[in-house]
């Protein structure tokens, strides 16, 4: 056992127990879920972030590569209260650090939450060191040399080359996915619900995806601050009134960006299993599983689109969609993982909108 | 879209009195959906038979009747009252039965009354068997699946099917005789056979086995727009098998992978919607095979339930207010959340912490009973512990049961008692811990999840780790505490004293934080001081509060200490809110009233044990503490309290000393004039022989420092005391001497409750029990005015109980027990604090002593003229509280009466005479009163005479005799009709088999003596086997006889409850 710290970049530090050799730096971000530390972990938007579990016990059913989200873990740094640590086979923990990702426990998470809640998402570093002192020298060091830069994140975590997925249903749609760092349920719910998948890098050019002859096109999830991405949103921009495009998250908020839109970062974001979202379209109000930083900012629409869900914890915008370009975009994860499994039928409402096109 | 305009005045059903499987959450959610409809302008009518309810308190409602919760007086409310609606989803299975029965016998229909919450098919739906299964079918559910044989053949032909193990449940059997777990062929072939022949119908339902299964449970709510959220996950550690109520329970759920937890909610709502729960709270059972993963649903309950108390002190989550907001119409996403304030209801909480559930059991009150956990509930009560983690909120609940043991405690090891369920079994598995046995062992014996056991081994390892130079070394004292080791059991390992650790932590600063339920995990601003205390942070600094009075709660109901604590506390809370005080609950009851977190200014969900009471203390310096609301609980920790330099407000220790002292108490006693039984005390039965002779028999026996009447005996001769000394040799010594009291045969019970302050004080009351002495008080049922007390006996009985308070120096409230016999004033028993019978004597009188009590205690100053308009016997309506038991629970334990209570909780009959109230708390007793049929009478040879009269008005009703023995030469040698009948030892058939064929009504069998008792057991196991009423007291049999001629004449009234004085 070694005496481990978060540093935050705003000088907080918050000691714990660190679990393997790795010393990293991430934004701070926490999740609210109950379940699921393995799909979040996997998730590819949580690239280059370090991730606070508010749920106090981790590692509880152990670990099975059949809830990953991706082929990795992408977390900088997984943090929480207590975490199983026997030798039981198929250790969250022995996962988490035979994969270079430390871990800190034993850490007065709700301390944390509220420091991150009331200040904002800060970065932080985990650093191995006996004294608070001696790890916030250690910390300023990775702030200064090894914070990763700004930038468009999903070129990391997007495939590099183009790969196509069989769907199921045989007289389905054939679908262009633009993927900034894809989870693979929004992929397998596709495949259930169409006939093939082309999955494209997120810079790819608009041409490239036309010369598939998608019948729709689909927008991931992904990492970092949409507003630096700007070839995925270019691409997009082109593909607005080409076919019928449906986006999840930072699919959205490239999608609203290509229509005229602006984002902005939340003060510490939405991450958890439980957020209300009132669906206008089907007049229902639906518990969501949400992971986002940034939002879509409401004002900066165009009169043309309809802003079609909210987030009723406090009213970000949370889906929208245009008549006019026959898109539309949710800001949520209707392929939850983790998380509740109200909004699925999102998918459907996005074939049926495609084939009506 | 919001609020429904045309309901304007709703009837709530209550659940009634409090017994096994239904007990103080329905006051809870009851109180908290009245005072969520009283806000919104509805008149609200509330009817519950049970007076120590805070639901029934006047002012809770438009109007109360505390009257039975039966289809003739609900009916007669509903014509009177006229409601537009009626909830019945908030008052336990008894509102739900209820609202059904009223629905199929066409009155809800004459009267328009709507349902609210669950429409009877609705109800249908989830509760009936079949129904229940097509609707599963379905939503394709899956769950256990079963078989009704009806021959042996197809028995054999349906275990092919199923597998082994398999359940056999033959039909109509009572208590699941003649039933069982068969594990392979041969042994189904022989339990099929028993069973057939048991069952009266040859049936029997032969059900696949989940024994072992994990068990869940989801508590849920839905609005009437569709809006679906699951409140809280709860998992039992004990997998299925064991009754949920049983269970120790987990929340949020532990074991279960985001992937199948998602799942088992999908269903969860797509059985909800099926069943076509409307909007409310509901409740549903599944369990999860642990090799594969396999689901099934066990059952689902329509309504607010025991677990969803539990899920709402769990989360914060006020589910019985939001119930009955949604069911006048509005949606969860136009209400607001109550701990944040900040956000909506329309969300699922997020907890940053682990609660548990630990039940509480009572088999030592029922001599014979299986300590055995089944399928069918059993505890009494239940405590939670919250914690930032699993260990820390386990073992929190094992510091709030309130027993001598730890979980360290060297028990007589023994493999089967952890194999197999029982009350016992947490501890003989932290034993087998210790003993070295494997987390994989442990695991496989108790088919409990590996994960738990890891908890607990890391619990036991870091105990055995633990050397006295740990209170220099802040890291590994401080992981104690996070592990929720107490001090006691630091201190005991260490060898040192348990304020030498509490020092040792203070000077390192190991003191817990306190950090806030607030629904949400920290994720929005919450203000709620809903608190739980935590190692897992660093402490704040104490702060000083002045105007603060922490109150101390009673912790788990159990028999003897329950809700009628619940309600002094509660409205004490109230009043020192009126005087001006902020107030500091401090409770580990989630079933309660006080533990909800609107009753008080701040909450601390903690144990009512001196060293978290003390911490609560240090952390915020209050003007004082108050333990004389709380039961026996907080008065044994108060000297604790007062050792550590914090203040207890009203009686001093001093005085509680005087009171509690038999000997310094005895001498006060006899400066007033109260007789005093004759009373030694013995170490031994030689001692006990020569003492008894200045006295004779009979005589009461129990050990020193018994609560609540535990083994304490009636002794009629010398070969009884021996036994009574061989039985109990284990609990007498030197040390511990067995108290033998001079017993007052025939004498006549009261209770008096009065309250004191410096200058003034008040009788609230005076109980007059209805059976004689020697059944406790709190299993006799009681009447308020008095009916047999003299009014001068009476009036010198309350002068002599002021001015023994005064003697006392009572400051705040004193409980008298006394006798009298032959005009002379017998002193049982004093308690300095407010009693069980308080609520009663409230509602009774309706004088609002528990606030009268506080402000004695505050000192506040009342004129003659204020106190003159409380008086107790005031020509209000006459009050009779009547008794439930649990006897059908414990079917090998003697439902006899007597010194030892076992009653789980009470009811209120209210009548313009008392043959009206005493037919009134009979009914809500569940007594069921036979209009015509067979009595049978075996009565020992005392009351032969008495009962004379009864037998003959018995006749003179129209109802015939049977009679064994002596009695029957008795009665016909009287000139009675009486059919003679065998006892169980003269041969076949015999009195009992007459009861089992259904041939007699009622049972009036008085009995006393070791022998003769035993003898009789079988006659009152039937009884209570065959729901036939069975009086075993002279003075209960002549009560019994006024309310059945009351009720042959068919009429009673309803009355609501006066306004408070």
């Amino acid at each position: 056992m070694k005496t481990g710290f978060l540093v935050l970049e705003s000088g907080e530090a918050f000691e714990g127990v660190l679990h393997g050799d790795a010393e990293t730096v991430g934004e701070v971000v926490f999740n609210t879920s109950n379940t699921g530390y393995e799909e979040i972990a996997t998730d590819p938007s949580y690239h280059n972030q370090m991730i606070v579990m508010t749920a106090a016990m981790m590692g509880n059913y152990g670990e099975s590569n059949e809830f990953w989200e991706s082929e990795k873990i992408w977390i900088k740094g997984f943090i929480c209260l207590e975490i199983q640590n026997t030798e039981r086979d198929a250790s969250w923990l022995n996962k988490l650090i035979n994969d270079g990702c430390p871990v800190l426990s034993e850490v007065d998470t709700r301390k944390l939450t509220l420091t991150l809640r009331d200040q904002g998402t800060v970065y932080g570093c985990i650093v191995k060191s006996d004294t608070e002192s001696e790890a916030k020298s250690k910390a300023q060091d990775f702030f200064a040399n090894k914070k990763p830069s700004a930038g468009d994140w999903t070129k990391e975590a997007s495939c590099s080359t183009p790969y196509t997925l069989e769907g199921k249903d045989k007289l389905g749609l054939k679908v262009a996915l633009l993927d900034f760092g894809c989870k693979k349920n929004i992929l397998r719910e596709l495949q259930t619900r169409c006939r093939e998948i082309k999955v494209f890098p997120s810079d790819t050019k608009a041409a490239v995806i036309k010369s598939y002859e998608p019948d729709a096109i689909f927008l991931s999830n992904g990492p970092g601050d949409p507003s630096f991405v700007r070839e995925g949103t270019a691409t997009v921009k082109e593909l607005v009134g080409y076919k019928y495009i449906y986006g999840i998250c930072m699919g959205h908020q490239i999608l609203a960006q290509a229509l005229g839109g602006k984002t902005f970062k939340l003060k510490f974001g939405h991450r958890g299993a439980n957020h209300p979202i009132k669906d206008y379209i089907s007049d229902k109000v639906y518990m969501s599983s949400q992971n986002h930083g940034y939002a879509v900012d409401e004002k900066s629409m165009p009169s043309d689109t309809e802003i079609t869900h909210l987030n009723l914890n406090d009213n970000v915008v949370s889906g929208l969609k245009s008549e006019k370009f026959n898109c539309a975009s949710v800001q949520f994860h209707p392929e939850s993982h983790p998380g509740p499994h109200d909004a699925v039928n999102l998918f459907d409402y996005f074939i049926e909108q495609a084939q009506k096109c | 879209m919001a609020k429904r305009n045309d309901i304007k005045k709703v009837v709530l059903l209550g659940s009634g009195p409090i017994n096994i499987g239904q007990a103080c959450e329905f006051d809870y959610s009851g109180t908290q959906a009245c005072k969520a409809l009283m806000k919104e302008g509805l008149e609200v009518i509330l009817i519950n038979s049970n007076p120590a309810t805070i639901m029934t308190d006047s002012e809770l409602a438009t109007r109360v009747y505390v009257e039975p919760l039966k289809v003739p007086y609900v009916e007669k409310i509903l014509e009177k009252e006229k409601p537009d609606a009626l909830i019945p989803t908030l008052g336990g299975q008894t509102a739900l039965n209820l609202a059904l029965e009223l629905d199929s016998q066409g009155i809800l229909e004459r009267l328009n009354v709507e349902l609210l919450g669950a429409k009877s098919h609705v109800i249908e739906a989830a509760e009936d068997r079949a129904k229940f299964s097509e609707v599963l079918d379905r939503v394709g559910a899956h769950y256990p699946k079963s078989v009704m044989a009806k021959s042996f053949k197809q028995g054999i032909d349906a275990a092919d099917d199923l597998g082994f193990p398999i359940i056999l449940r033959p039909n109509y059997t009572l208590g699941g005789g003649g039933g069982g777990v068969a594990y392979s062929m041969e042994e189904y072939k022989v339990k099929l056979a028993t069973a057939l022949h048991e069952s009266p119908s040859s049936e029997v339902l032969v059900e696949e086995s989940i024994l072992g299964w994990k068990e869940y449970e989801l508590e849920v709510m839905r609005d009437k727009d569709g809006t679906f959220v699951v409140i809280c996950s709860i998992e039992n550690i004990d997998p299925c098998g064991v009754h949920t109520g049983d269970s120790i329970t987990v929340a949020p759920q532990q074991t279960l992978s985001d992937r199948e937890y998602q799942a088992m909610r999908d269903e969860a709502q797509k059985i909800v919607n099926e069943v076509g729960v409307e909007t409310g709270g509901a409740n549903i059972q599944f369990a999860v095979n642990p090799a594969n993963g396999d689901r099934v649903v066990i059952e689902m309950n329509p309504r607010v339930s025991r677990s969803s108390a539990l899920a709402s002190k769990a989360t914060g989550f006020p589910i019985a207010k939001i119930a009955a907001l949604l069911s006048i119409g509005y949606t969860l996403d136009e209400l607001q959340n109550d701990i944040t304030k900040t956000t909506l209801s329309c969300y699922e909480p997020a907890l940053d912490y682990v609660v548990t559930k630990v039940p509480k059991f009572a088999f030592e009150k029922f001599h014979g009973a299986k300590d055995q956990l089944t399928t069918q509930m059993k505890s009494v009560g239940e405590v939670m512990g919250i914690g930032r983690t699993f260990k820390e909120s386990f073992m929190k609940c094992f510091l709030s049961l309130e027993v001598d043991q730890t979980l360290f405690d060297d028990v007589a090891f023994d493999e089967k008692k952890v194999s197999y369920p029982n009350s016992q079994r947490m501890y003989y598995l932290f034993a087998a811990l210790n003993k070295g046995y494997s987390v994989e062992q442990v695991s496989k014996m108790t088919m409990i999840n590996p994960w738990y056991i890891e908890q607990f081994k890391d619990v036991v390892d870091m105990k055995n780790a633990l050397k006295p130079n740990c209170l220099q070394d802040k890291i590994t004292l401080r992981k104690a505490k996070r592990f929720g080791l107490s001090d006691a059991v630091i201190a005991e390992q260490i060898g040192l004293s348990v304020e030498a650790v509490r020092k040792a932590r203070w000077q390192l600063d190991v003191r817990p934080k306190y950090y806030q339920v607030d629904t949400c995990a920290a994720e929005f601003a919450s203000n709620t001081p809903y608190l739980y205390s935590t190692y897992w942070s660093d402490p704040d600094a104490p702060t000083f509060n002045e105007d603060t009075v922490v109150m101390l709660g009673s912790g788990p109901n159990r028999i003897g200490q329950g809700i009628e604590f619940d309600y002094s506390c509660v409205r004490s809370v109230f009043e020192l809110q009126n005087q001006g005080y902020k107030v500091a609950m401090v409770n580990s009851n989630p079933e309660t009233v006080s533990t909800d977190y609107d009753t008080s200014n701040i909450l601390f969900f903690e144990s009512i044990h001196q060293e978290p009471v003390i911490e609560i203390l240090k952390q915020i310096n209050p003007k004082g503490f108050i333990a004389q609301l709380g039961g026996q609980t907080p008065i044994n920790i108060a000297p604790h309290l007062l050792a550590a330099g914090f203040e207890m407000l009203g009686s001093t220790q001093k005085t509680m000393d005087l009171a509690e002292d038999r000997g310094q108490f005895i001498a006060v006693c006899k400066e007033f004039g109260f007789k005093i039984p004759k009373s030694l005390m013995a170490a031994n039965y030689s001692q006990a022989i020569d003492g008894i002779e200045g006295f004779g028999y009979p005589v009461i026996c129990r050990p020193s420092y018994v609560l609540g009447g535990r083994r304490m005996e009636i002794v009629e001769n010398e070969e009884e005391l021996k036994s009574y000394f061989t039985r109990h040799a284990n609990y007498i010594s030197e040390s511990s001497p067995c108290l033998i009291d001079q017993f007052l045969e025939r004498a006549l019970e009261v209770d008096v409750d009065l309250v004191r302050s410096q200058k003034w004080s008040l009788v609230g009351g005076v109980l007059e029990h209805i059976e004689a002495a020697g059944v406790h008080s709190g299993d006799s049922m009681g009447v308020i005015p008095p009916q047999r007390l003299k009014k001068d006996v009476c009036e010198k009985l309350e002068s002599l109980s002021l001015a023994l308070a005064d003697r006392l120096g009572i400051i705040g409230f004193l409980n008298l027990q006394l006798a009298i016999k032959d005009d002379e004033i017998y002193m049982i028993e004093a308690n300095p604090r407010s009693s069980r019978s308080v609520p009663f004597i409230c509602k009774a009188t309706g004088i609002p002593l528990v606030s009268l009590g506080v402000q004695a205690i505050l000192g506040k100053e009342l004129t003659d003229e204020q106190l003159a308009k409380y008086k107790w016997n005031n020509g209000q309506k006459t009050a009779v509280k009547g008794v439930v038991f649990p006897f059908k629970k414990f079917l090998e334990s003697d439902p006899i009466l007597g010194p030892e209570m076992k009653s789980t909780g009470e009811s209120m009959g209210r009548g313009d005479d008392y043959s009206e109230a005493l037919l009134k708390a009979l009914v809500s007793s569940r007594f069921t009163l036979p209009k015509e049929g067979e009595v049978f009478m075996s009565l020992r040879d005392k009351d032969k005479d008495e009962l004379l009269e009864s037998a003959k008005t018995f006749i003179d009703l129209g109802y015939t005799l049977s009679a064994t023995g002596g009695t029957a030469d008795y009665l016909i040698d009287n000139n009675l009709d009486c059919t003679k009948v065998k006892k169980v030892h003269e041969g076949r058939p015999n009195c009992v088999d007459r009861m089992r064929s259904g041939q007699v009504a009622i049972v009036v069998n008085t009995t006393s003596g070791k022998q003769s008792i035993e003898a009789s057991f079988g006659i009152r196991r039937s009884c209570t086997e065959y729901s036939i009423p069975c009086l075993t007291e002279s003075d209960a049999v002549k009560a019994f006889m006024l309310a059945l001629k009351k009720h042959k004449t068919g009429h009673f009234d309803v009355y609501p409850l006066e306004r408070s004085l």
